[in-house]
C-alpha cells in the first residue's frame, strides 16, 4: 500500500501544482492518516448516547477541554459540586435563563458575568438521564490524549518515510547494474570479434541487426510468445498508468488559513453538519461562511502566537475587531472592511458530473466520513482519501462496502452503487413505498430478481444509469 | 434554383487571357510540380528535414497531452455573511413582475447563487396567470448585456453621479420650459415623482407619453363612443365567437399576455360548453391568423368594408358594401356566429384608425359584449400613447422652446416616423438633454447626459396595469453597475431625495410610501404574491355607448399596400440586441436574425421573384418605397399575405450608425467579428421601417400604399424550415373538424396504424402497430417511473415560448445566422409550421396513387390552413439512435429517458442519422469559445456566462445533444419527493417548456401514476404518436388538431371504417 502511494505522489507531483514541501507534508500525514485508522480500526468504537448528544447538541459551543463560546464540559459536574449545586445542572443545561431568573443559583450568575451576557441554547426535552450521560462520556475522555498523539505520530512518519524513500533506488540501482552487465557481456563478445578477425579467420561479418534477426528467426516461436507478453504488459501497465492521471486520490493544496480538521472535528467534537451545513438541503455541501466562523471564534482567539496569527486571518475577513466594545464587534461592513478567504478547492467534480450531497446525506444515509474518510484524525486541511483509508471506515464495513477503485472517479461511484442496498419495502418514506408499491402490484419477478442477494440496491432502481449523474 | 451571377476566378479569367486560357486546360497548376518539389535537394539538407519535423510534431503531440494532464488549482470563495435565503447550490424563486413599455406579465424569477437565470409566468397569482411572451423570457439575458451603459456619462464620457445630478438639476430648476419624454408609465410612484419634479421646475413641465406601436386610436373612439378615453379589459375566455381585424392578440396586440391564456381555454374541443369558433380578417399571416377556424385575405383598405359589413349583418341589415366573393363568403359566416353567439362574442381591431375603431365598438354594441367579454369598468392603463403632443414637442425641440429635454424609457429618434427628432437634436437648440436608457442607443447617442437606469431585474418598481390590479416588481440581483434607479433619479432632481448609492433604498422607500396610500394590505405579503387586488375604483357615472360620427377612414392610396407590422421575437425593437430573440424562428416564416418583405408566393411567380431558397440560394431583392422612405430588402414567399399587400417588421435595423446597443444587435461576419458597412460601421440586423409610417389626423398609421420594385441580387436567409407543407406525410400531423370530432368515432379522424400479421389459427389479421415489439420492451411500463408528455395540437398556438425556455434552461448555445443557414442550429426545441396545400385538404387520408402528385403537395394554398407542431426528443422506447450509437452514448434508462451522455459521445453522428424525427443536434464548435460566435453567444463574456444554468453541463464541441426532458429538473423533483418522504405528486415536475405554455397545450409527468394527468392526456381518444408506424413507441403523445370549422372535404374523407380488431385501439 505504501508502496503504491508514494508512486502516486511522485506521480501526482509532476501532474499536479503541489510544492516539494507540500508532497513530503503530503506524504507524511497520509502516513500519518494510515497509522490512525489502523490504530483506530482495532481499538473498539465508542458509540455512546452521550456522545452522540453532545456532538449534535453541545459541541457547538462547548469544547471538551477548552473554553470556548461557552465554558469547557469536562470536570462540569465537579465544578457545580463545588458550588454546592450540583442537582442544578439539569435545570441549567434545560433552560438556563429561567434559572438565572429564579434567582436559586449562584453559579449561574456567575458563568453568565463570567461569558459576557452570553445566553445558552434552551434544551426543554433533555432527560437528566441524557445529560448525565453527556458529562459521564465527557469526564471519561483523557485530557492527555489530546494533546499527546499527534507528536508521537509525527516522528514515527518522519522515520516511516526516510524508509519508504529508499525503495525506488534500489531499483534504479539494479537496473543500472543491469544495464552495466549488459554492456559489459557484449564489449566482450565485440572485443572477441575483432580478435578474430584479426587472426584471420573469415566469418561472416555480419552485423548485430542481422544477427539478431537470424537468431530471432530460429528462435521465432519463443521470441513470439516473450514478445506477446511484453507487449500486453506494456498496454496493461499503460493502462494502468494512464488510469491514474488526474486522480485526485491525496491532492492537498495549500490553504490560506492552516485549519485544522482534527481540532475542530475531532477534539471539539464538532458536527460536520455544522460548518457545512447546506450538505443536508443542497447539491454542494458548502464551504462555510465566515459568519459560521465567527460563531465560536468571537470567544475563542486562540492561545499561542500561531494560533492567534490563523484566527486573526478570520477576523480579517469578517471584519471583526476584538477591541471595539466591550467584547468585540463588527466593523462597517459597507466600507470595504470585509474580504472573502480564496480557499483552494479540494473535490473538483468535472463539469458534466452532476453530485447532490443531500441525496446521499438525506435520502441515502450516509455518514460524512463514509467518502471523505475520518476527517477528526486530520490535521492538515482537507483531502481526498484513499479508498483504501474508506474501506476501514466502520459503517462501510457494516455496509460491506469495499471499494477498489480510486476515491471520487466514477468507478468508485458505481462501486458503491452496486453494492449499497436500498430499504424500499418496510421504510417510512413513502416514496419508496410507492416504488415498491409499483413493482409488488406490476412486475413480481422483477421485484424477486432484484432481491435474490437480499437487498434492492442503488444499480437496480436504476443507479447506473448514464442521466441520473450525467446532464 | 441555379445562380444567375457569374463568378470570375480572377481578373485573368475576366479578361480571357493567354496564359489563362494554356493553364485552363490542366487540371492542375503547373507551375511547381510534386516531382520538383520532392527532388530539391536543398529542401532535404535543410536544418529541419521532413523526418525531424515529424519527430518534432509528435513530441510537441505528447508534450501537450501530458500537460494537459495537469489539474489547474481552482479557487472557492464563500460568502462572507451568507444571506438568510440563499442555500448555494439551490435555486431561490422570487415573485416579480414585468413591464418594459410594451408586454407586462406577473413573472417567476429563478436565480442561483443570486443570479437570476430564468424567467416563467406566475401561473398563481396576476392578472397575466402564467403567462409570458418569448421577450419576456429571453429579457433575463438582458441584465448581463455587456455593452450596457455602466456608469453615468456626459458628453458621451464617463463621469460621477454627483457632478451629473448638480448640473442637470440645477438646469431643471431654471428652466423656462422642461420636457419629459417617456414611454407609457403604469407606475403610480414614478407618477408621482414625476410630478415632484414638476413642481421643482420654474417654469413649464411638460410629460408626454409615447410607444412606438401606438393604440392612441382606441381611446379616442372610445371619448367618441363612450365620452371617456381608455381602453377597456377584454376577455377572450368568454367569447365563443372571436373575430379579429388585423389584430395579432395572441403575439403582440394589446395584452398578449392575457389574451393567449384566454384564447386557450376555448380552443379545447373536448369543453362541454363547447370550443370558440374564431375568424381572422389579416393581410399578413400573423400568429393569431394562423390559428383562425377562418381567416380571410383582407387587404388595409378592405378593412373598412368588412366591419360595415359585420355591422351591416349583425345589425339585421343587407350590406351596401362590396366585398370580394371570399371575404363575402368569410364575413357572412362570422356575421352567423356572430348573431348565434350574441353577448358571447367579442370582436378586435389592430388598426389605429379612430373610424375602425368606432366600427368595432359599434358592432360590440350591438352583439352586447359590454359586460361579458369587454369589461369597460377595469380599464387598462397601458397604451397612453399621445402622438399630437409629442410631434408638437418634436417641433419644439427644433425651434428651441425647451430647456431641458429628458428622455426616459423611450427611444423616439429610432422609432418615430420621421428624422424629425433626430435633426432637432443635432441642431443643439435644447441646453440640456438626459437620457436614462440602458444603451447608447439612437436617442441616447444625441444626449449630453445619460444617466442609466437600472435593469429591471436590478430594482423596485410598482405597476397599476388596470383599474383593479396593482403590482410589485423587486430586485433579483444587485445592481452590477454604477447604475441608479430612474424613479430616484426623478426624487434627487426634483430635491426631494439624495443619492443613495448602491444600496440605496430611496426607491424602496418611496414604493412603500405608495404602497400604503393604496393598499391596506400586508407589502410582505403582497411582495410575495407580486400583486394585489385594488378595490374596483367606482365610476361617477356609468359609462353607456352612444353612437357617434366616424372619423375619417383609413385612407390608403393606391399601389401596394404596405404593413407594417410586429414580428413575435422582436416586436417593436426595445429587445434588437437579445440573440436568443434573434434566433427564435418566427412563428410563421421560420426566418432568423433578418426581416424581409412577406409577399404572396402566388403573386411573386407572377413578378418573377424566386419562391424556393436553400442554404446557398438566396431570396430576390426588392426595393420597397412608403411615403418617401426607400429600404431594400429581400422578399419572403409567405403564403396566406392577400395578394396587393406586402408585409415588413418593424423593430429591425437597430443601431446602424455605430449606436452601441448591444454585441448581438449587428450582422455577423463569417469568422467573426461584423459586416462593416460603407461608413466603417457595423452592418445593423435589417432594415428600419418606422420611417414608413405616417402621421395621418395625428394617429401613427402602420398601413401604407407604396412602391414594391423587384432589383438586381440575392440575398441569403436563414430559416430553420425551408419546406411549406407537410408533404403527404399523415401520420406526423392528425387534424379533424369539430363537427367530425362530434358526431364521428375516433377511427374516422384518429385510426390506429395497423400491421397485417397471422393468428394463432394461421389466419390473416391486423393489428395495431402498438402491439408489436420491434425488440424486447424496456421495462419501464409501470415500474419506477416512465416519464411522458403529451401536446395538444388543438391548444398550441405557435407562441414560441417553449422554444426560448428551453434555450434559458438548458445552456442552448446560440450559433448565429450564417451557422443557421447550414441547419446547424441549436434548438432541442423546435416548432414546425405546416402550411396545408390545396393536394392536401384531407390529413389522414390515402391518396389516390394515378391522379395524386408529390410536387402539388409541397405547394402550399394561397390561404393555407396551418398547425404548429412543437417537436423534440420523443424518447422512444425502441429508440433508433440507440441502437446504432458505437460507443453507448446514447442509452435507455428504466424511466423511459433517452439519455445522452455528451462525456462517452465521439460524435459519429448516427444516432442523428437514424433518428427519424430529425430532433438530436450536432455540436459542430466551441460556442462559448470559438471566435466566430464571440458576438452572438452570451457565453462567451464573463458577464454573459452568468445567465447559464450551473445544474446543466455546457457541452463542448463533437457531441451529439438533444431534448433530456429536462432530466435536472426531474432529478430534483424525485430528490425533493425523496427527502419529503412522499411519492411525486403529479403537476410536480414540469419541464421549462411545459412551464412557459400559455395555453397549457403541453402536459408532462410520471405516466405509470395512473391518475395523472399525462396517463389520461395519453389514453385520450385524440392522442396518437407521431411516426407511430415506424414502431418505436415514442414516449410523447400528440392530440389532434380541431378546427371548428366547416369542411366538407374533410368530412367525406374522414369515415368509420369497420375495424378488423373489434375495439382494440388502446394505446400502450
Amino acid at each position: 500500500m505504501y508502496v503504491h502511494s508514494l508512486n502516486f505522489d511522485q506521480f501526482s507531483s509532476r501532474f499536479m501544482k503541489i510544492t516539494n514541501t507540500q508532497r513530503v507534508k503530503s506524504i507524511r500525514s497520509h502516513l500519518m492518516g494510515i497509522l490512525l485508522l489502523t490504530f483506530i480500526s482495532l481499538s473498539p468504537s465508542y458509540h455512546s448516547q452521550g456522545e452522540a448528544i453532545f456532538k449534535a447538541k453541545c459541541a457547538t459551543c462547548h469544547a471538551v477541554f477548552q473554553n470556548g463560546t461557552g465554558p469547557k464540559l469536562y470536570g462540569a459536574v465537579q465544578r457545580w459540586e463545588d458550588a454546592g449545586e450540583g442537582e442544578l445542572i439539569y435545570e441549567w443545561v434545560r433552560n438556563n435563563a429561567a434559572l438565572r431568573a429564579s434567582g436559586n443559583s449562584k453559579r449561574a450568575a456567575e458563568i453568565f458575568a463570567e461569558y459576557k451576557g452570553s445566553v445558552m441554547t434552551v434544551f426543554a426535552d433533555l432527560t437528566d438521564e441524557q445529560i448525565s450521560s453527556v458529562f459521564e462520556w465527557v469526564d471519561s475522555q483523557d485530557p492527555n490524549a489530546a494533546s499527546g498523539g499527534g507528536n508521537q505520530a509525527n516522528t514515527e512518519n518522519g522515520a516511516s518515510e526516510e524508509e519508504e524513500g529508499g525503495l525506488p533506488w534500489t531499483w534504479i540501482i539494479l537496473g543500472i547494474m543491469f544495464v552495466v552487465i549488459i554492456m559489459a557481456v557484449s564489449g566482450v563478445r565485440r572485443q572477441l570479434k575483432i580478435a578474430t578477425k584479426e587472426s584471420g579467420i573469415e566469418t561472416d561479418s555480419l552485423t548485430y541487426i542481422e544477427e539478431f534477426k537470424t537468431w530471432a528467426w530460429k528462435y521465432r516461436l519463443y521470441v513470439g510468445i516473450v514478445s506477446l507478453v511484453l507487449v500486453l504488459t506494456l498496454f496493461v501497465g499503460l493502462f494502468k498508468i494512464l488510469y491514474t492521471i488526474n486522480v485526485m486520490e491525496n491532492y492537498q493544496p495549500s490553504q490560506p488559513i492552516a485549519f485544522p480538521h482534527d481540532v475542530h472535528a475531532g477534539i471539539n467534537g464538532i458536527d460536520c453538519k455544522y460548518c457545512h451545513n447546506s450538505v443536508t438541503k443542497s447539491k454542494s455541501a458548502g464551504i462555510p461562511t465566515v459568519n459560521v466562523c465567527m460563531n465560536c471564534h468571537k470567544k475563542i482567539n486562540g492561545e499561542g502566537k500561531e494560533f492567534q496569527g490563523e484566527i486573526e486571518k478570520i477576523y480579517t475577513a469578517a471584519g471583526w475587531d476584538p477591541t471595539l466594545g466591550p467584547s468585540g464587534g463588527y466593523k462597517d461592513p459597507e466600507k470595504g472592511n470585509t474580504s472573502p478567504i480564496v480557499w483552494n478547492k479540494v473535490h473538483n467534480l468535472p463539469d458534466h458530473v452532476y453530485f447532490n450531497h443531500s441525496q446521499h446525506v438525506v435520502v441515502g444515509g450516509l455518514d460524512c466520513k463514509q467518502c471523505h474518510g475520518d476527517m477528526t484524525k486530520m490535521n492538515e486541511t482537507a483531502k481526498v482519501q484513499p479508498h483504501e483509508a474508506l474501506n476501514k471506515i466502520q459503517e462501510n464495513i457494516d455496509s460491506k462496502i469495499e471499494f477498489t477503485k480510486p476515491t471520487l472517479t466514477m468507478g468508485w461511484c458505481i462501486e458503491c452503487h452496486s453494492q449499497s442496498g436500498i430499504n424500499i419495502a418496510g421504510t417510512d418514506n413513502a416514496y419508496y413505498t410507492e416504488i415498491h408499491n409499483r413493482l409488488k402490484k406490476n412486475d413480481y419477478s422483477l421485484l424477486n430478481s432484484y432481491n435474490d442477494d437480499g437487498k434492492v440496491t442503488v444499480k437496480e432502481l436504476g443507479g447506473w444509469e448514464c442521466s441520473k449523474c450525467h446532464y | 434554383m441555379a445562380n444567375t451571377k457569374k463568378y470570375w476566378k480572377g481578373i485573368d479569367e475576366l479578361n480571357e487571357t493567354k496564359s489563362f486560357q494554356e493553364s485552363k486546360e490542366s487540371e492542375f497548376s503547373q507551375s511547381n510540380s510534386i516531382e520538383s518539389f520532392l527532388a530539391d535537394d536543398q529542401l532535404s539538407e535543410s536544418s529541419t528535414g521532413r523526418r525531424d519535423f515529424l519527430k518534432f510534431l509528435g513530441f510537441s503531440v505528447a508534450a501537450a497531452t501530458v500537460a494537459a494532464c495537469e489539474a489547474p488549482v481552482i479557487k472557492a470563495v464563500p460568502y462572507v455573511m451568507k444571506p438568510e435565503n440563499v442555500t448555494p447550490g439551490m435555486p431561490t424563486w422570487y415573485a416579480s413582475t414585468y413591464y418594459d413599455g410594451s408586454s407586462y406579465a406577473s413573472i417567476l424569477v429563478k436565480t442561483r447563487e443570486a443570479r437570476p437565470i430564468f424567467i416563467k409566468g406566475n401561473k398563481h397569482f396576476g392578472i397575466t396567470k402564467g403567462s409570458v411572451t418569448p421577450s419576456i423570457i429571453a429579457s433575463v439575458l438582458g441584465v448581463y448585456d455587456s455593452e450596457r451603459i455602466k456608469n453615468p456619462l456626459k458628453g458621451g464620457k464617463k463621469s460621477t453621479w454627483t457632478a451629473v445630478d448638480n448640473e442637470i438639476s440645477k438646469a431643471i430648476k431654471n428652466a423656462n420650459k422642461v420636457a419629459l419624454i417617456s414611454n407609457t408609465i403604469i407606475s403610480p410612484s414614478i407618477h408621482g415623482a414625476i410630478s415632484e419634479l414638476k413642481s421643482a421646475v420654474k417654469g413649464e413641465f411638460e410629460h408626454i407619453q409615447y410607444d412606438p406601436i401606438s393604440y392612441s386610436a382606441i381611446r379616442s373612439a372610445n371619448e367618441s363612443n363612450f365620452g371617456k378615453s381608455f381602453i377597456p379589459s377584454y376577455d377572450f375566455s368568454k367569447a365563443k365567437t372571436i373575430v379579429g381585424v388585423n389584430a395579432d392578440f395572441l403575439s403582440t396586440w394589446l395584452m398578449p399576455t392575457e389574451f393567449a391564456a384566454q384564447y386557450g381555454e376555448t380552443r379545447n374541443p373536448d369543453n362541454k360548453d363547447g370550443m370558440s369558433k374564431h375568424f381572422q380578417f389579416e393581410a399578413v399571416m400573423s400568429v393569431t391568423g394562423s390559428n383562425a377556424d377562418y381567416r380571410g385575405m383582407t387587404k388595409p383598405s378592405e378593412e373598412e368594408n368588412v366591419l360595415k359589413y359585420i355591422l351591416a349583418g349583425v345589425k339585421g341589415m343587407s350590406s351596401t358594401v362590396k366585398l370580394s366573393s371570399n371575404l363575402k363568403k368569410t364575413a357572412d359566416l362570422a356575421v352567423k356566429s356572430l348573431l348565434e353567439n350574441g353577448n358571447e362574442s367579442l370582436v378586435v381591431c389592430g388598426t389605429n384608425n379612430t373610424g375602425l375603431q368606432q366600427l368595432v365598438n359599434e358592432i360590440n354594441n350591438q352583439n352586447n359584449a359590454n359586460g361579458t367579454t369587454i369589461i369597460l369598468e377595469n380599464e387598462l392603463h397601458l397604451f397612453q400613447s399621445e402622438e399630437a403632443k409629442l410631434l408638437e414637442c418634436v417641433k419644439g425641440i427644433s425651434t428651441g422652446t425647451y430647456d431641458v429635454v429628458l428622455f426616459y424609457n423611450s427611444n423616439p429618434a429610432y422609432s418615430l416616423p420621421k428624422d424629425d427628432l433626430k435633426k432637432a437634436l443635432k441642431g443643439k437648440k435644447v441646453k440640456v438633454t438626459v437620457s436614462l436608457n440602458s444603451h447608447a442607443d439612437e436617442t441616447t447617442t444625441l444626449c449630453t447626459y445619460n444617466c442609466p437606469d437600472h435593469h429591471a431585474l436590478e430594482s423596485w418598481a410598482d405597476f397599476h396595469p388596470k383599474s383593479n390590479h396593482y403590482a410589485l416588481a423587486q430586485p433579483t440581483i444587485r445592481p452590477l453597475h454604477n447604475t441608479a434607479a430612474a424613479l430616484e433619479s426623478f426624487l434627487v432632481w426634483s430635491g426631494k431625495k439624495v443619492r443613495g448609492g448602491k444600496n440605496s433604498t430611496v426607491a424602496y422607500d418611496n414604493i412603500k410610501e405608495t404602497f400604503s396610500s393604496l393598499t391596506t394590505a400586508d407589502f410582505n405579503m403582497v411582495m410575495h404574491n407580486s400583486c394585489v387586488k385594488l378595490e374596483q375604483p367606482m365610476l361617477e357615472d356609468s359609462i353607456s355607448f352612444n353612437s357617434a360620427d366616424y372619423a375619417p377612414m383609413p385612407n390608403i392610396g393606391k399601389g401596394t399596400e404596405v404593413i407594417t407590422y410586429q414580428k413575435t421575437a422582436i416586436g417593436n425593437g426595445n429587445h434588437a440586441n437579445n440573440p436568443w430573440l434573434h434566433e427564435l424562428p418566427d412563428p410563421i416564416t421560420k426566418v432568423t436574425w433578418d426581416n424581409y418583405i412577406t409577399m404572396n408566393p402566388v403573386e411573386m411567380t407572377k413578378a418573377g421573384y424566386k419562391t424556393t431558397y436553400d442554404q446557398e440560394n438566396g431570396l430576390s431583392m426588392a426595393k420597397i418605397t412608403v411615403n418617401g422612405v426607400s429600404k431594400t430588402l429581400p422578399v419572403y414567399p409567405l403564403p396566406g399575405q392577400a395578394p396587393g399587400t406586402v408585409g415588413v417588421a418593424l423593430g429591425y435595423g437597430r443601431g446602424g450608425n455605430g449606436e452601441k446597443i448591444g454585441k448581438s444587435a449587428y450582422q455577423t461576419a463569417e469568422y467573426g467579428g461584423y459586416e462593416v458597412s460603407k461608413n466603417g460601421k457595423p452592418k445593423a440586423i435589417g432594415a428600419n421601417v418606422f420611417p414608413m409610417l405616417s402621421t395621418e389626423n395625428d394617429e401613427f398609421t402602420y398601413s401604407n400604399s407604396g412602391k414594391v420594385v423587384k432589383v438586381d441580387g440575392e440575398y441569403i436567409i436563414a430559416a430553420t424550415q425551408i419546406h411549406h407543407t407537410v408533404m403527404g406525410r399523415h401520420s406526423i400531423v392528425r387534424e379533424t373538424t369539430k363537427e367530425i370530432f362530434d358526431n364521428k368515432g375516433k377511427e374516422a379522424y384518429n385510426p390506429a396504424h395497423t400491421l397485417q400479421t397471422l393468428d394463432d389459427n394461421l389466419n390473416h389479421v391486423e393489428k395495431p402497430v402498438s402491439e408489436f415489439d420491434i425488440w424486447d420492451e424496456h421495462p419501464v411500463e409501470n415500474v419506477g417511473h416512465r416519464w411522458g408528455m403529451s401536446i395538444d395540437l388543438s391548444s398550441c398556438i405557435g407562441c414560441s415560448n417553449c422554444l426560448v425556455a428551453c434555450q434559458s434552461e438548458n445552456n442552448v448555445p446560440v450559433v448565429g445566422k450564417d451557422e443557421v443557414r447550414r441547419g446547424r442550429e441549436m434548438h432541442w426545441l423546435r416548432i414546425d409550421r405546416y402550411f396545408a396545400s390545396d393536394e392536401e385538404a384531407a390529413v389522414g387520408t390515402k391518396k389516390n396513387k394515378d391522379s395524386f402528385s408529390y410536387d402539388q403537395a409541397e405547394i402550399a394554398a394561397l390561404n393555407p390552413k396551418v398547425v404548429h407542431m412543437p417537436m423534440m426528443c420523443q424518447h422512444c422506447n425502441h429508440a433508433p439512435c440507440e441502437t446504432v450509437c458505437p460507443v453507448a452514448a446514447t442509452t435507455h434508462s428504466n424511466e423511459g429517458l433517452n439519455q445522452m451522455t455528451y462525456n462517452r459521445c465521439i460524435g459519429t453522428r448516427y444516432c442523428a442519422n437514424n433518428c427519424p424525427y430529425k430532433v438530436r443536434r450536432f455540436n459542430w464548435f466551441n460556442y462559448p469559445s470559438y471566435k466566430k460566435f464571440t458576438e452572438i453567444n452570451p457565453a462567451q463574456d464573463d458577464l454573459g456566462r452568468m445567465v447559464l444554468n450551473p445544474d446543466v453541463t455546457v457541452r463542448s464541441r463533437g457531441v451529439m445533444e438533444k431534448c433530456s426532458f429536462c432530466v435536472q429538473r426531474i432529478q430534483a423533483t424525485k430528490l425533493k419527493s425523496k427527502i419529503d418522504k412522499e411519492p411525486v405528486a403529479d403537476g410536480e415536475f414540469s419541464t421549462a417548456c411545459a412551464d412557459v405554455c400559455p395555453t397549457n397545450a403541453i402536459v408532462v409527468g410520471d405516466w405509470n401514476d395512473v391518475n395523472s394527468k399525462i396517463r389520461k392526456s395519453s389514453e385520450d381518444i385524440r392522442s396518437y404518436q407521431a411516426l407511430e408506424e415506424v414502431g418505436i413507441k415514442p414516449n410523447v403523445w400528440y392530440k389532434v388538431k380541431v378546427r371548428n370549422e366547416q369542411n366538407n372535404l374533410l368530412s367525406k374523407l374522414q369515415v368509420e371504417k369497420k375495424s378488423h380488431h373489434g375495439s382494440n385501439n388502446k394505446h400502450h
